[in-house]
């Protein structure tokens, strides 16, 4: 079934959402590049879930929320965000800070998850190493350090190839914008979250790439060990967006594990 | 018109190759390359440079600030005005600025300048300042929040000048429960407020309604008068009355005895228009730190790098001025003439402009330049 595109309005805030797919809910949450669109990995979860994909407030086109602070107050929106659909439980999937932010969530209603599956997701402090400044680079660089081979990257040239229209710079500064609002210090973790996440009991896969260069692998296996009921999978010869890096592999896994249920 | 003496207290003496291997001298540029020693023997030139040019007549000594940079290691501008606040006599000490987004303590700001005021017996301007992004890194302050922290720090800064404590600030970026202030300026309500300008109309706007004096820095002449009515705009909206008092420039600018001697001490500007502006737009204007507004003037201001400007070209665009003292004046009364400012504020030592060439242009400026000014 094709997405479809829907506003939704929490609060005073709109959010833009795709819906698509059929099944069960499963709630998707974007990282700090945005709201990527309905991409090949959806497409084939949606074959058995309806995938929710909201684009976070202050991100792409959905309404500016500046009086936010931190992921935590985005990880209350959804809750928020999930008693407006009228969800009162979906599978949780989220990328990078979407899945700091999901792994936030969990924490403060793990009965509202049915399932968690946390991608590359930054929020704890690396026992060695450091998660990359991702503010620090111009966005062409950037790109170098999150993806590791685009010669193996189908939807490349649809997501990266093109050149840029004044639209989407406007949304990649909005993205950016938005992204250090809610990260900048302590740069992209919460010092509190690793001792609130052995509350979550809820089946989580972590899936990330070995040659992330922007969140250390060693942040998936904090997750794991603090997780009571979680598996980490390694994605060989991917980097920091294994979605879009590896769909196919990826939404296998996803479904696996989902089906589990 | 008045004239001001300004330096940046340089630290250049590293191979420049050295630095051309890293994406910026600022942030990137390791401090390895910083000698304690030579840092010790800058520092008591420096200082001595502003305590002559007090001497020679400049109507003002102009201080500031930067962080992890060779280009200027004056790391706290209040710390320098209050060295300067003892040992000089007469010059007002233009503190340009304190930087206000990176500060965690707007109390403990308030009560340095007001300090600085009452050793110097009320000779302080208090500038305040949004900072180049290198500061935002430098403090790791968040740059989305510059502008709203700029106005918060700002406005509780006032506050401890004019309201009687001890009283409660709960703001969204600052909050203190007892504030009570046992330091207040000598200068009543408080010292005259100044703010610079390069890129941003907001800025600008915002000076012009508060009634501040504004100064922008090293950009053209068409710039500039854009930059001032902005300005005025915002006077207007307040009601108020623009007077060249109100106004400001900064240029560099050196002379000598000879028209030569004049232009080779004036190559050592070009290092700062160039090597130590050097780097990825991130360094210098971070995420969410720049309006839309500000950054599409800041394209057309700098339409054409500094850094891509050959020497000549600084010169005659009136970024550099550098010549005899007859020439001086002649270049300064038509930035006069072209603005309308009361303030010039002179960039006068830079890179490895030595202490000799140093203390005769300041010498120089003493005996003819600044004369020649009062009539203008």
């Amino acid at each position: 079934m094709p997405p479809r595109e829907e506003v939704i309005v929490v609060g005073n805030t709109k959010v833009h959402l795709l819906v698509g797919g059929q099944g069960d809910p499963l709630l998707v949450l974007h990282g700090a590049g945005g709201n990527r669109g309905w991409r090949r990995w959806m497409a084939a979860v949606g074959e058995h879930y309806t995938v929710y994909a909201p684009t976070h407030p202050g991100f792409g086109r959905s309404d500016a929320a500046d009086w936010m602070e931190s992921i935590d107050d985005l990880a209350r929106f959804y809750l928020w965000f999930l008693d407006v659909m009228g969800l009162s439980k979906v599978h949780l999937l989220g990328h990078s800070i979407g899945g700091w932010t999901a792994a936030e969530l969990a924490t403060m209603r793990p009965g509202v998850i049915d399932r968690l599956v946390l991608v590359s997701p930054t929020g704890l402090k690396p026992d060695e190493g450091e998660i990359r400044d991702i503010f620090f680079y111009p966005p062409e660089e950037l790109l170098e350090y999150t993806v590791h081979d685009p010669t193996t990257v189908p939807e490349w040239a649809e997501l990266f190839g093109g050149k840029p229209g004044l639209e989407e710079i406007e949304g990649a500064l909005r993205n950016r914008e938005m992204a250090a609002r809610l990260t900048w210090k302590p740069y992209m973790f919460n010092p509190r979250l690793a001792h609130f996440l052995p509350r979550v009991q809820n089946p989580t896969l972590i899936v990330w790439g070995r040659e992330d260069q922007i969140v250390p692998l060693i942040c998936g296996e904090q997750y794991r060990r603090l997780l009571p009921n979680a598996t980490l999978r390694v994605l060989e010869r991917c980097g920091h967006l294994p979605p879009i890096e590896r769909p196919d592999v990826f939404a296998n896994l996803v479904l696996d594990f989902l089906r589990r249920a | 018109m008045k004239l001001y003496y300004f330096s940046e207290m340089p630290h250049h003496e590293f191979p420049d190759a050295e630095g051309d291997k890293y994406p910026s001298l600022r942030l990137a540029f390791p401090n390895t390359f910083f000698s304690p020693e030579i840092a010790h023997r800058n520092y008591q030139r420096y200082l001595d440079e502003y305590d002559f040019a007090d001497q020679a007549g400049f109507d003002g000594l102009m201080i500031n600030e930067h962080h992890s940079t060779p280009s200027c290691v004056n790391v706290s501008a209040n710390m320098t005005t209050g060295i300067l606040a003892r040992t000089t006599k007469r010059a007002k000490l233009l503190i340009l600025g304190n930087i206000l987004p990176i500060q965690e303590n707007p109390i403990q700001v308030a009560e340095q300048v007001a300090m600085a005021d009452l050793i110097s017996g009320g000779r302080v301007l208090s500038g305040f300042v949004r900072g180049v992004g290198v500061e935002s890194w430098w403090a790791n302050t968040n740059p989305v929040h510059n502008r709203e922290r700029f106005e918060e720090c700002h406005d509780l800064i006032i506050k401890c000048w004019t309201t009687p404590g001890p009283f409660r600030w709960e703001g969204r970026h600052y909050h203190f429960r007892h504030v009570n202030p046992w330091c207040l300026p000598l200068q009543k309500p408080y010292p005259p407020i100044w703010v610079p300008g390069t890129a941003s109309p907001e800025t600008a706007v915002w000076a012009g309604r508060m009634g501040y004096t504004y100064v922008p820095f090293l950009v053209s002449f068409e710039v500039a008068r854009e930059l001032f009515d902005f300005y005025r705009q915002g006077a207007a909206e307040a009601g108020r009355t623009v007077t060249p008092d109100k106004l400001g420039f900064l240029i560099c600018a050196v002379t000598a005895d000879s028209k030569a001697k004049a232009l080779q001490a004036g190559r050592n500007f070009v290092w700062r228009m160039g090597p130590t502006l050097r780097g990825p737009l991130e360094y210098f204007s971070p995420v969410g730190m720049r309006s839309r507004a500000a950054s599409q003037f800041a394209l057309k201001a700098r339409s054409v790098s500094l850094s891509k400007m050959s020497y000549e070209e600084l010169v005659e665009n009136y970024y550099i001025v550098a010549g005899t003292p007859d020439e001086v004046v002649d270049r300064f009364a038509r930035v006069q003439k072209e603005l309308g400012i009361g303030h010039l504020l002179l960039e006068a030592q830079e890179s490895r402009m030595d202490h000799a060439t140093t203390m005769r242009s300041i010498e120089l400026m003493g005996k003819s330049v600044i004369p020649a000014m009062t009539r203008i």
